[in-house]
């Protein structure tokens, strides 16, 4: 039995309701109906286990698009409407786990702030849809250099090539977190046209930058030599042999292009 | 200090550049240490566990302790003043922040015993810096953290113990019959441990004096000051940030991080990991099983069996000598005499990781209510979006592994 025949869902005037079901393990439609409304009032301080029919949903709804459908769409409705940074809270976790390119909008609407960005992104950097990655994008310019440096390293972890130069542009920002972030960024994107921009940064990098660009130009050649992209890890690993690198790091790119020259 | 120590400690890249070019009698390990060749040491989250551990390494006299780090200003003040009394002066620095720990070039070591979700930006930033760590378990919170720490820890060839001093210390009735060969061919070894960790919705208090709160919940999603969310207590009963899924993984790797290394260590699949979590639901009865390449099964809760009970053929087998540490003062001693001789330490950060990767499989396969097959090349779950997911969380920034 798939968990299709299990359990079907459908939206009906905003609630979550079972149709049909030779049923094993059935979704108990009218509570998760009703933890969604509860969530319109959840704040801190609140039982957390009202909301445990939400989290038995969605397991139960593994493998039913269109149940997981129905249930992203109540809590993105919950998430719009205007609720308790607990509850938005707790709405992001969720879709972090069934969040799908529905859920992007709204997630995204709420990354310029400092108090909603990070739990918009524990959800966004997670979906893999690329409306997700888009809305990441989007937002780097906009927020504020607090907020600059997760953002980075969402699009970072997502390995997301199309914000390369947005974030290359950020290595010589005056915040030195921004900057770094944005070295880190580029090292777990890993491609060759990061290498590009982490090389040509080296060159002119402050003081404070020379370490963490340096720690990048590492991680980015270990991702290029896992990709098979041997010439341009060992170029990266060949500018780290200056006098003026730390011994470990010298020696982390000796170990690095042996590790090249033994790639076929 | 000894230029010619702290040469060696920051260029000897173990086992590939320049492996054994000064003896370890020169590094002070064979007898009473000149203070010029001490293990320069300083302490990061010094609360709690990381009273012990300081006091542990402050007891050597190999080690120079010279720093501590802690977000709690009362915590701070009490290990300094444990340090300066230790060596009658005044030069036990302290920081709120510990990567000012991280720049100072004349620290060779740290220890770090930080609440979980802060282990892995702690280690990979000691690591990046040129400095050896030891890290107290869980050594991680996620999935992906443990690849990155390995990673960073061979990359800089830094010597990174994990935490777990029970592993080698208090399971060697179930080690010893597997690794004497008296067992036969072990089949499976069951774990008892819990409780699963929660979400935590406790209304916000005022912070007190002196606790940088924010700090505190670094890289983990912002919440208010509840003192139950971040008590040290080893209960794990949402009295403690053991218990909550932001900071911790529960008893799950709490507790699991010495039963699961004690239980991998016996079945001695300690350099692996497992391809396949099990997840079973009989009857309402939840337990899971973790299937390593060859074939050994590893158990959680299972219906009948005790806590680190091993089923093998029971027919003798090849001996084999068990493992020790190096040096003398149990798994610290371990440590600094890996710090000097450049060896992985009893408890290297590959094995610890191996043993959290097992509570992290059973974590998701619970979440998940479902069986799991995971790619331990790859270091995702194969056809399951939904499960990779969970192999990470996003990290509230500036902080970014």
């Amino acid at each position: 039995m798939t968990s299709k025949d299990m359990t079907r869902v459908t939206l009906a005037a905003g609630a979550v309701a079972i149709a049909a079901g030779k049923a094993v393990a059935r979704t108990d439609s009218a509570a998760v109906d009703k933890a969604l409304e509860t969530l319109k009032t959840y704040d801190w301080g609140a039982d957390r286990n009202a909301l445990n029919p939400i989290d038995q949903a969605i397991i139960e709804m593994h493998g039913d698009a269109a149940a997981r459908q129905t249930l992203e769409k109540g809590l993105v409705d919950v998430l719009v409407g205007g609720i308790s940074r607990s509850a938005q809270d707790y709405v992001c976790r969720r879709l972090r786990v069934i969040g799908t390119a529905q859920s992007v909008e709204a997630l995204a609407a709420l990354l310029p702030a400092e108090e909603t960005s990070h739990i918009a992104r524990y959800a966004l950097e997670r979906i893999a849809n690329a409306k997700a990655a888009e809305a990441l994008r989007d937002a780097l310019p906009k927020v504020s250099s607090k907020l600059k440096p997760g953002m980075i390293g969402s699009l970072g972890v997502r390995r997301d090539k199309k914000s390369t130069k947005a974030i290359a542009k950020l290595l010589g920002n005056s915040n030195a977190q921004v900057a770094q972030a944005a070295a880190h960024g580029l090292a777990l994107i890993g491609t060759s046209a990061a290498a590009k921009q982490l090389t040509r940064f080296a060159k002119k990098a402050p003081a404070n930058m020379k370490m963490p660009v340096a720690d990048a130009c590492l991680i980015c050649a270990e991702q290029l030599l896992a990709d098979g992209e041997k010439a341009e890890a060992l170029a990266l690993y060949k500018g780290l042999k200056d006098d003026d690198q730390p011994t470990h790091v010298k020696i982390a790119a000796m170990k690095g292009m042996l590790a090249a020259a033994s790639r076929k | 200090m000894s230029h010619g120590r702290r040469a060696f400690l920051k260029t000897a890249a173990a086992s590939v550049a320049v492996p054994y070019l000064i003896p370890a009698s020169a590094m002070g390990n064979a007898g009473n240490t000149a203070p010029s060749n001490r293990i320069v040491m300083a302490g990061i989250g010094i609360g709690n566990m990381g009273r012990g551990d300081l006091g542990s390494f402050l007891g050597r006299d190999d080690v120079q302790y010279v720093a501590v780090s802690d977000v709690k200003k009362g915590a701070r003040d009490d290990a300094r003043k444990r340090v300066n009394e230790k060596y009658g002066n005044t030069d036990c620095k302290t920081y709120n922040d510990f990567r000012e720990i991280m720049v100072r070039d004349d620290i060779d070591a740290v220890h770090c015993a930080t609440p979980d979700h802060w282990h892995a930006i702690i280690v990979i930033d000691a690591c990046r810096h040129g400095k050896d760590i030891y890290c107290q378990k869980p050594e991680t919170k996620t999935l992906r953290e443990g690849k990155l720490m390995i990673d960073a820890a061979r990359r800089y060839s830094r010597v990174v113990s994990g935490g777990s001093q029970r592993v080698l210390g208090d399971y060697r009735k179930i080690v010893d019959p597997c690794w004497n060969g008296s067992k036969g061919i072990i089949k499976s070894i069951n774990v008892n441990v819990g409780p699963l960790p929660m979400e935590c919705n406790k209304k916000g208090e005022p912070v007190p004096e002196g606790f940088d709160w924010d700090r505190w919940l670094g890289p983990a999603p912002w919440a208010p000051y509840h003192p139950h969310r971040c008590s040290g207590s080893y209960n794990i009963n949402g009295t403690s940030w053991r218990s909550f899924k932001d900071y911790s993984g529960g008893g799950m790797t709490d507790w699991g991080a010495h039963h699961f290394g004690g239980a991998t260590f016996a079945i001695d699949v300690r350099e692996l990991e497992p391809e396949e979590v099990i997840f079973h639901n009989e009857g309402g009865k939840k337990f899971a099983t973790c299937r390593y390449p060859n074939g050994k099964l590893l158990h959680h809760n299972y219906p009948g069996r005790g806590n680190l009970d091993v089923e093998g053929t029971n027919e003798k087998g090849p001996s084999k000598p068990v493992p020790a540490y190096a040096g003398t003062g149990g798994i610290y001693g371990d440590f600094i005499d890996c710090v000097k001789t450049r060896r992985r330490p009893f408890r290297d950060i590959e094995f610890a990781v191996h043993t959290a990767t097992v509570c992290h499989l059973f974590l998701i396969a619970y979440e998940l209510e479902r069986s799991l097959k995971w790619d331990t090349v790859k270091q995702q779950f194969i056809n399951d979006d939904e499960a990779n997911r969970l192999v990470d969380v996003a990290r509230r920034e500036p902080w970014v592994i």
